[in-house]
């Protein structure tokens, strides 16, 4: 279906290379700044991860880790905000810590395995608690990997590529 | 009773058949005597006579004797002393002289022989004899074959009843009479109670199973003259006719009696038993404490039994109410210490799982920064060439936390102190401007940065307080950064004292977020962030108002909170003013 809708958005600017990002979005109905996103994305071939924490602490050094690695990162700091990110940057991967304000991150992987657009994105657990419930809870909501803090940032960049090697079989 | 006098009867019953068979034995055995003593006499008369006369005159004299006697003497006869036969009655004497008499009577003794068959006439007879004298000299034997035919018609005569039988044995238990007269030496009889004990010389009466297999009564007596056992028999049924109509009798009125007595039983039992019943209901009425008095209704012992019974009741009963009212304490106050117990136990169980809590909680505030760092440090590492610029921010990241895992141990260490009680109070005078002063130097530079206005609204003159200074100024500077925390840019936090007339009451009130009615209570626990993104936008261990209230709590006050959401909140406390003593 993304890939439906990228074509789509493709096929319009072929015909009028001015269109305009408002009028995309009138014809297949998406939101315009996803459109907005979609046409950056089709010139940014770097795979875009989601880094969900409410510590900016432990986010910022994740975040220019991962961009030096030649991700794009995007950041979310609460449950809420996450699943709108994820449906409108439509990631790759998400980094979800589980410890967040409002809703958790076991709530916010299941909402997001729930729906059609963001349910096929992989989901990393990422959490100071590392007890085997939390990562049996965590991996039963549909996250495809767990990581504990404080974690090993190699270890987190390798789990992130085989994430998302694996995604793209 | 009836059974009693039954067998009562019936032993006398058994006793006079008993005795009248006996009775009648003896008679027979007397008239059998008395025949026989006739025919002794009869003997000795003649031997008398044949002493003294001629054989001639003696022949005739015997002749006539035999006609009197119709049939007794079968013959007479005479032995010399050598054993021949001198004289007889007879043509052809018999063979005497075999007899073993002939000694007993050369003894000079009378004798009587044992019943033998005659030679002759192969009736039974039996042989007298008696000696003769002439001058105290023995001189011959005067004998004489009697026929005992005589005897028998006489013993015959005798009423035994119908089914009564009677004979003589001799001592070899051979049948010397009989009414069946081919009997009488054909046969022998062992197989008999009465022959077994009569030729042992025993006279006696009593109940067996006879040779023919009868059961009988059965009397036997022994004549040693001549050594004769006389038995009379009687089949039982005949001679206990009277028993046996006495048994049927006796069962009817066994019946009868028996109806009677189980009636009379029941009238009685019945009377028995009511009083009894009404006492087991009482019993049963005490024990479940439902007890009336049992109406006594006879003067019996049952009656008395009765009585006895509800005086007893009643004590116990007394007794009971005393013991359930103790009980009914102890019950009581058992229930009240397990409530508290309970109660206890809860409060326990509370602390244990807060305590729990603040470890999860701790390690978790501990594990954050830590992470931080370890990741930046790690990244730091990991790059060979990094923009300076994200290099400085990485570097200011491990600082950051560093200076907060450190705050967050201090905390947890002052923390721990407060409430293990370790933490030492120094108290002395304090002047409210100066720490008012120390303390918004302290978070002035915070303030400035978030655009907030901190006001003083504390009286020039203000009595000095009784405090521990240092402490103080911790919990203004946490209740002063948290106002500034949770207040919007270009907002109000104001820090107040007024003098009242035993306390002083220093407030700080702000502007900001405020509290929601339910979280308000929550906000001295320890980590308790009433909205948790303010986490990352304000910082904070989560344990200044724990620790503040510590502080306070140990000068002996609390800190109130009254707070409106969107508008404000302030936080006061009450402190003892210094007294000059």
């Amino acid at each position: 279906m993304n890939k439906n809708i990228d074509d789509k958005i493709v096929e319009l600017i072929k015909k009028n290379e001015n269109i305009s990002n408002k009028e995309i979005s009138r014809i297949t109905g998406i939101p315009e700044k996803e459109v907005e996103t979609r046409i950056r994305g089709f010139s940014d071939s770097r795979e875009k991860i989601m880094i969900v924490d409410d510590e900016m602490s432990t986010l910022l050094p994740l975040k220019r880790s991962l961009e030096a690695q030649g991700y794009i990162v995007i950041e979310a700091y609460d449950g809420y905000q996450a699943i709108e990110k994820a449906k409108t940057e439509l990631p790759e991967l998400i980094v979800l810590d589980l410890m967040l304000p409002g809703i958790d991150g076991f709530e916010v992987c299941a909402q997001l395995k729930k729906d059609e657009i963001t349910g096929k994105i992989p989901v990393i657990m990422l959490t100071a608690k590392d007890e085997v419930r939390d990562k049996v809870e965590g991996l039963e909501m549909g996250a495809d990997d767990y990581v504990t803090k404080p974690f090993n940032l190699n270890e987190l960049k390798a789990r992130i590529k085989n994430v998302l090697k694996r995604s793209k079989e | 009773m009836v059974y009693v006098s039954y067998e009562h009867s019936q032993a006398a019953i058994h006793n006079s058949v008993n005795t009248n068979l006996l009775v009648a034995t003896e008679n027979t055995g007397k008239a059998i005597d008395n025949w026989m003593d006739a025919r002794k006499d009869d003997l000795r008369i003649i031997s008398y006579i044949a002493e003294n006369s001629e054989n001639e005159k003696l022949q005739k004299y015997l002749n006539s004797f035999q006609n009197e006697h119709e049939g007794v003497y079968l013959e007479f006869f005479i032995i010399d002393a050598g054993g021949n036969i001198i004289f007889s009655t007879l043509n052809n004497p018999s063979n005497a002289l075999k007899e073993p008499f002939l000694k007993d009577a050369l003894e000079g003794r009378l004798f009587i022989s044992d019943v033998s068959l005659s030679s002759t006439t192969n009736l039974p007879e039996i042989i007298i004899t008696n000696p003769m004298r002439k001058n105290d000299t023995i001189t011959g034997i005067m004998g004489a074959r009697v026929s005992i035919e005589n005897l028998y018609m006489i013993i015959e005569g005798i009423d035994i009843g119908r089914s009564g039988e009677i004979f003589l044995v001799n001592n070899k238990g051979e049948l010397i009479f009989h009414k069946d007269r081919f009997r009488i030496l054909h046969e022998k009889i062992n197989n008999n109670f009465a022959v077994k004990e009569v030729i042992y010389e025993k006279r006696g009466v009593g109940d067996y199973i006879n040779y023919k297999g009868e059961n009988v009564l059965g009397s036997y007596y022994w004549l040693p003259l001549y050594r004769w056992g006389l038995v009379v028999e009687q089949k039982r049924d005949e001679a206990y006719a009277d028993i046996i109509t006495l048994e049927k009798e006796t069962a009817v009125i066994s019946i009868f009696a028996v109806f009677c007595v189980v009636l009379v039983a029941i009238v009685i039992s019945k009377r028995i038993t009511e009083p009894i019943e009404s006492l087991k209901n009482g019993a049963a009425g005490l024990v479940n404490g439902h007890f009336k008095p049992i109406s006594v209704s006879s003067k019996n012992e049952i009656g008395e039994l009765t009585e006895i019974f509800n005086q007893t009741a009643e004590e116990l009963l007394d007794i009971r109410k005393k013991l359930e009212t103790k009980i009914k304490l102890a019950n009581k106050d058992l229930e009240e210490k397990n409530k508290e117990l309970i109660r206890a136990n809860e409060e326990l169980k509370k602390l244990d799982n807060l305590k729990s809590d603040f470890i999860s909680l701790v390690s978790h505030e501990l594990k954050t920064p830590l992470s931080a760092i370890r990741t930046s440090a790690e990244f730091l590492e990991s790059e060979d060439t990094m923009d300076p610029d994200v290099e400085k921010e990485m570097l200011n990241n491990v600082i950051m936390n560093v200076d907060r895992l450190t705050r967050l141990i201090n905390d947890i260490l002052d923390l721990s102190k407060i409430e293990a009680g370790k933490m030492e109070f120094h108290y002395e005078k304090v002047n409210v401007q100066e720490i008012a002063k120390a303390a918004i130097e302290n978070i002035r530079y915070l303030a400035l940065k978030n655009n907030i206005a901190i006001n003083r609204e504390i009286p020039e003159y203000l009595s000095p307080l009784l405090a521990d200074k240092d402490k103080l100024i911790i919990v203004l500077n946490n209740l002063l950064s948290n106002a500034l925390k949770f207040t919007y840019n270009g907002g109000e936090v104001v820090l107040s004292a007024k003098e009242e007339k035993n306390y002083i009451e220093i407030g700080i009130k702000d502007t900001g977020i405020g509290i929601e009615k339910d979280k308000v209570a929550k906000i001295f626990d320890k980590f308790y962030q009433a909205d948790s993104t303010s986490r990352r936008k304000i910082g904070g261990s989560g344990l200044g108002l724990s620790i503040s209230s510590a502080i306070i709590r140990a000068h002996g006050s609390e800190i109130y909170v009254e707070s409106e959401p969107r508008k404000g909140s302030l936080f006061y406390f009450r402190l003892k003013k210094f007294e000059t003593i």
